[in-house]
């Protein structure tokens, strides 16, 4: 992540009320936070991440707001003041309070264990009902609109003017001294867009279902679990050197031991898995920070940035283009290659990617623009992800032959026909056979299999994606599916219940006879038995829920409300390769020597593996 | 165990698809019963056993010829070995082992090194009758639920968001403190792991530091047993007095994980100008750049508001405590019914009302027609004929019965027998970049302001329609209508000009 606000970027704003907003920091604009006020966007460039900006009153010489960070002792001071006076009880506590005690059978106070005081009055000293707030509306828009010291005297004032302030309890006071900052003090923070806080985001002010209410922890836990993680360096294929003549034979062949490090997705969260993958595949962000001048970073970023405005008319008109995979070997710091790559020159790394199989004919991986990457740009500024992303839909996967772009031989011509036509056709017949050969790739090396894992968050059912994609899982690869809903995921988890095993095993399923190993992997399932229930390995359904607490001197307890809905769960297994032919289990209760028959009818008889 | 053959990728981080030998690798024995074992490929008698290496578990011996160059996932038979004549062998040598492995043993046998006693030829393992396990390459979640030695554990759902909140990501250098039994450990190297160093970049890792010596000791083996030096830098010290340095230079961290007893005694060293020591100017064992983000994980509650009041005067912010509750669910299948045969798990009672009400119809009837009937001595044998006539009724056949074993009954989930209610409290914190007044004059000269052009973010209804018309006019100006359209257009041209293609 970078270290400090860059111009032109995706942040995430964080309100005093707790909402947040995403916007972009673009050089030269006025950020206005509605009430909070406004100020330049100029003042957050190149400054650092999650400290806690102030609006300023305005100088009277000037027509903006200036932004000061508030020092950390300002933050806490209420809390400092609490902590060094132990019993923060309100000054209205008199000294008749200390001798009640818990045992006298008094509701609602709260006594410190050490000295016995009472810290809490009881409720018996109700507030009076008239008790209000003695400044109009009027008065308090008269206040905001005045230099205000950032809000800051408003709520001072609102204090002092409310009547039966010092009837309340330091607990009340407390809370409504929260609840007034909140509402009139000119403070935010600028948080870095990543998947944490983008999901964040997303579940909390936007529309949670978007992202299929994936929680963080969830997100974690599906990382975790898919062991994604960093697949090696980027390895390209070597360029077929196709001459513009040559058709399919020219391309280059799937090499099965290079492909490392792959993971296949099934994404309906709009692209947020990708991007929590991509991050900790090391491939979500455009620059990793070596630098130690975050402002020459900085400046950088932004001339690139005007490059790209510059290039955003469309090159691909000109003869002279610059292809993707071109850019690509660039980013990776090669020397500079004088000549273009051909047509069939693969852009993939065959290392290290995130292969996304999507329902429509083009993925939904709209969240990814937070990170700068566009699926559908034809010509995108360097960015990790456009080597290391690869979408093909279900038909390309699963019935490629009747998919038009990747069944539909390439365009030939010979130089001397090429050279005639106009720049215009030329580069279009080079987009079409470019098209082709990245079509052919991904389409080919996805259905050679060897993934390293399998991760979904999908509204598809669960079944059918696995009838599917199981075969191309490696052996011992994790799986790890998300659904926010038990039940799909515990209709999957019976399809490998050890009765079903058991039958599968004990020969109870006609129609698996004499199948090899083989060619049950890719059996196409049955009615009774949709999947194969010896293909996964330690089956299970879990969740996970983070309890987030409150910590302040004298008043630590969980936080009295937090988001419903769902709580989201995933299943997780590994991957097994059956052996050939039957196997008989060994029980732990059994002698040397099993019957295997008896055995595999028993349930009582605890079976390797079982799950 | 022999050590790994350095630059060879960790098994953790590339296993790649087959087993090799002098790796670790996963026995599967049952759902959470793992035993991990470094395969060996020996030739000749090993360890009195004539087929080699054997592993045994309570499913059979598996000789590591059997294991090798298999493909991860795979299946195993177990094979017939000879282990009863080995153990009366080895008490008639004289052998300093005393504990080897035994028939018996189940749990974490570890094939003990090879001590190169082996001669004459390997024996060809033959499969045995019955009995197998499953080889999987080792994860940091099969590791931690198969820890060789267990002090306290970071489970899977634990790590997992801690290294999440703490964004350890590819490239982070994240400080550990209290390295334990190593689940952690493990989980965060795959998490910053971004190549192994050695190209000049500087590259991910994890620098860890251990107080108990045997511990210390057992870490360090593991480390090398598992492929992770330079990956991992374990340290045998105690933070509380001695820092985060490593040779007194900064390992410049941008994550911090603490499971200490008393974080707030570690806390003084993690700030941005290093430890408090009044003469000597320490550095910071932090990056100085980089945004820092800290977790601590601890029981109990006393624990957190010490280090949460710490953290607050050493300038953390966002500070947040959370606990994370983690369930695992179990599937079963709940059979209830009177016409199901009478087995384990099921409940021989209605149904449903419809079923209760057919039976009490039933028994009813069966009353009435005793009643009607004259009694006579050979009552009792009647009523034991008419019994067994209606279970008939209700008995399944046979390929019923089949399915019922898998299908029959209504899928229910459940939660674990035991669940982990508290496992500790995590506290997150972030430490911002450090930011003079020399900075901001810096960032002001270079981004100067003044000269805004444009409000963005909430604006009123009127500059927002202002705006919008705007945009219009331009694109009409433009007339092409923007890129889509140029696109569009020239496509057409294309199809136009030039006829059939090639």
């Amino acid at each position: 992540m970078y270290s400090a606000i860059l111009p032109n970027s995706w942040v995430v704003l964080k309100l005093p009320t707790g909402v947040t907003r995403t916007i972009t920091i673009s050089p030269n604009t006025t950020i206005s936070l509605g009430k909070y006020g406004s100020f330049p966007a100029n003042l957050l460039i190149g400054r650092p991440y999650y400290v806690t900006y102030e609006i300023q009153d305005k100088r009277p010489d000037e027509e903006f707001s200036r932004l000061r960070i508030v020092p950390t002792e300002e933050l806490y001071a209420e809390i400092f003041a609490d902590e060094a006076a132990p019993n923060c009880s309100t000054p209205a506590a008199e000294a008749t309070d200390a001798v009640l005690s818990a045992k006298d059978g008094v509701e609602f106070s709260l006594v410190d264990a050490e000295s016995g005081d009472v810290v809490t009055k009881s409720s018996r000293e109700v507030i009076d009902e008239n008790a209000r707030q003695t400044l109009t509306q009027e008065e308090i828009e008269e206040l905001k609109q005045k230099g205000n010291n950032a809000g800051k005297d408003v709520i001072a004032k609102l204090l002092l003017s409310h009547t039966a302030i010092d009837q309340k309890t330091s607990y009340s006071l407390a809370k409504y001294k929260l609840l007034k900052t909140k509402k009139y003090v000119r403070r935010f923070q600028i948080v870095p867009v990543d998947a944490p806080n983008l999901a964040h985001w997303q579940l909390e002010d936007r529309e949670a279902s978007k992202i299929m209410d994936m929680r963080a922890e969830m997100m974690a836990l599906v990382g975790c679990w898919g062991n994604v993680h960093y697949g090696g360096e980027p390895v390209f294929l070597e360029d077929p050197k196709a001459t513009t003549d040559q058709g399919e034979e020219a391309c280059a062949p799937i090499q099965q031991d290079l492909l490392k490090g792959r993971w296949l997705v099934v994404d309906d969260t709009g692209g947020m898995l990708v991007a929590a993958m991509a991050e900790r595949m090391g491939i979500l962000y455009t620059q990793e920070e070596e630098s130690d001048d975050s402002f020459r970073e900085a400046t950088v970023k932004e001339e690139e940035a005007v490059e790209t405005q510059g290039e955003d008319v469309d090159t691909e008109m000109a003869d002279g283009q610059e292809t993707v995979a071109a850019k690509k070997t660039e980013d990776e710091g090669k020397p500079k290659n004088k000549n273009r790559p051909s047509d069939f020159a693969i852009p993939f790394s065959q290392t290290n990617t995130i292969t996304v199989v999507h329902g429509a004919s083009q993925p939904n991986l709209s969240f990814l623009n937070y990170w700068n990457f566009d699926a559908t740009s034809p010509n995108h500024p360097p960015h990790p992800l456009l080597n290391h992303l690869l979408n093909l839909s279900w038909l390309q996967l699963v019935k490629p032959e009747l998919d038009t772009s990747y069944s539909t031989p390439p365009l030939k011509a010979t130089p001397e026909v090429l050279s005639s036509w106009k720049p215009t056709r030329r580069g279009n017949f080079h987009r079409k056979r470019r098209r082709y050969a990245r079509i052919r790739f991904i389409v080919d090396s996805a259905r050679a299999g060897g993934f390293s894992g399998l991760v979904c968050a999908s509204t598809m059912d669960p079944v059918s994606i696995l009838k599917h994609t199981l075969p191309l899982i490696d052996g011992g690869a994790p799986i790890a599916i998300y659904s926010p809903t038990l039940e799909p995921l515990a209709a999957l988890a019976d399809l490998f219940s050890v009765s079903r095993r058991t039958a599968w095993t004990s020969g109870s399923v006609p129609e698996i006879a004499d199948k090899t190993a083989e060619e049950l992997e890719r059996w196409e399932g049955s009615e009774d038995f949709p999947l194969n229930p010896m293909l996964l390995l330690g089956t299970s359904i879990q969740t996970s829920r983070a309890r987030r607490w409150q910590v302040l001197p004298g008043r630590t307890h969980p936080l009295m409300t937090e988001r419903g809905g769902t709580d989201g769960y995933i299943f997780t297994a590994w991957k097994a390769k059956p052996a050939d032919g039957r196997i008989a289990a060994r029980g732990r209760f059994k002698r040397r020597k099993t019957e295997p028959d008896s055995s595999a009818m028993v349930e009582a008889v605890e079976t390797p593996a079982s799950s | 165990m022999t050590s790994t053959v350095p630059h060879q990728v960790s098994p953790f981080l590339d296993p790649g698809r087959r087993t090799k030998a002098d790796s670790l690798a996963i026995l599967q024995l049952s759902r959470d019963d793992f035993v991990p074992v470094y395969l060996q490929s020996t030739v000749g008698e090993h360890d009195g056993y004539a087929e080699g290496a054997v592993t045994n578990t309570r499913f059979g011996s598996f000789p590591h010829s059997t294991l090798l160059n298999v493909p991860w996932g795979s299946q195993i038979r177990a094979s017939k070995v000879d282990t009863g004549s080995r153990g009366r062998k080895r008490k008639r040598g004289v052998t300093e082992e005393a504990d080897g492995p035994s028939s018996e043993a189940t749990e974490n046998v570890v094939a003990e090194k090879e001590d190169g006693t082996a001669n004459g030829t390997t024996k060809q393992a033959v499969a045995d009758s019955s009995g197998f396990i499953h080889i999987l390459p080792p994860t940091p979640e099969i590791w931690t639920t198969s820890l060789p030695h267990r002090t306290q554990v970071v489970y899977t759902p634990d790590y997992s968001y801690i290294l999440q909140r703490i964004r350890a990501r590819p490239g982070t250098t994240i400080i550990e403190a209290g390295a334990g039994s190593g689940s952690f450990t493990h989980a965060s190297v795959r998490a910053v792991y971004n190549g192994y160093p050695g190209d000049g970049k500087r590259k991910g890792k994890v620098v860890s530091f251990e107080f108990n010596e045997e511990r210390y000791h057992k870490m360090k083996k593991e480390i090398l047993d598992h492929g992770l030096e330079g990956l991992v830098t374990l340290t045998h010290r105690d933070v509380y007095r001695d820092g985060f340095l490593l040779d007194g230079k900064s390992p410049e961290a941008d994550a911090v994980f603490l499971d200490l007893p008393a974080p707030w005694e570690a806390l003084p060293h993690l700030t941005r100008r290093g430890g408090k020591d009044g003469e000597t100017e320490r550095v910071s064992p932090l990056h100085p750049k980089k945004t820092v983000h800290i977790c601590t994980f601890s029981p109990c509650i006393e624990q957190v508001t010490r280090t949460v009041s710490t953290l607050r005067h050493l300038g953390w912010v966002d500070i947040e405590m959370v606990e994370i509750a983690h369930r695992k669910l179990h599937t079963l299948r709940e059979r209830v019914g009177l016409n199901l045969p009478v087995d384990r798990g099921v409940n021989n009672s209605p149904r449903d009302v419809e079923e209760a009400l057919g039976r009490l119809a039933e028994i009813e009837e069966r009353l009435r027609e005793t009643i009607a009937r004259p009694r006579t001595d050979g009552d009792d044998e009647d009523m034991e004929d008419e019994k067994p006539a209606v279970d008939a009724e209700k008995k399944m056949d046979a390929p019923e019965l089949l399915k019922y074993m898998w299908q029959d009954g209504r899928l229910v989930t459940r939660m674990e027998p035991e669940i982990k209610s508290h496992t500790s409290y995590l506290v997150f914190a972030v430490l911002p970049v450090e930011w003079t007044a020399e900075d901001e004059a810096a960032a002001l000269e270079k981004y100067p302001v003044g000269g805004e052009q444009k409000v963005v973010g909430q604006l009123d209804r009127k500059t927002r329609k202002e705006e919008r018309r705007q945009l219009l006019e331009q694109q009409k100006a433009n007339k092409s209508g923007g890129k889509r359209a140029r696109r569009k257009a020239r496509d057409e041209r294309i199809a136009a000009t030039s006829g059939d293609p090639a």
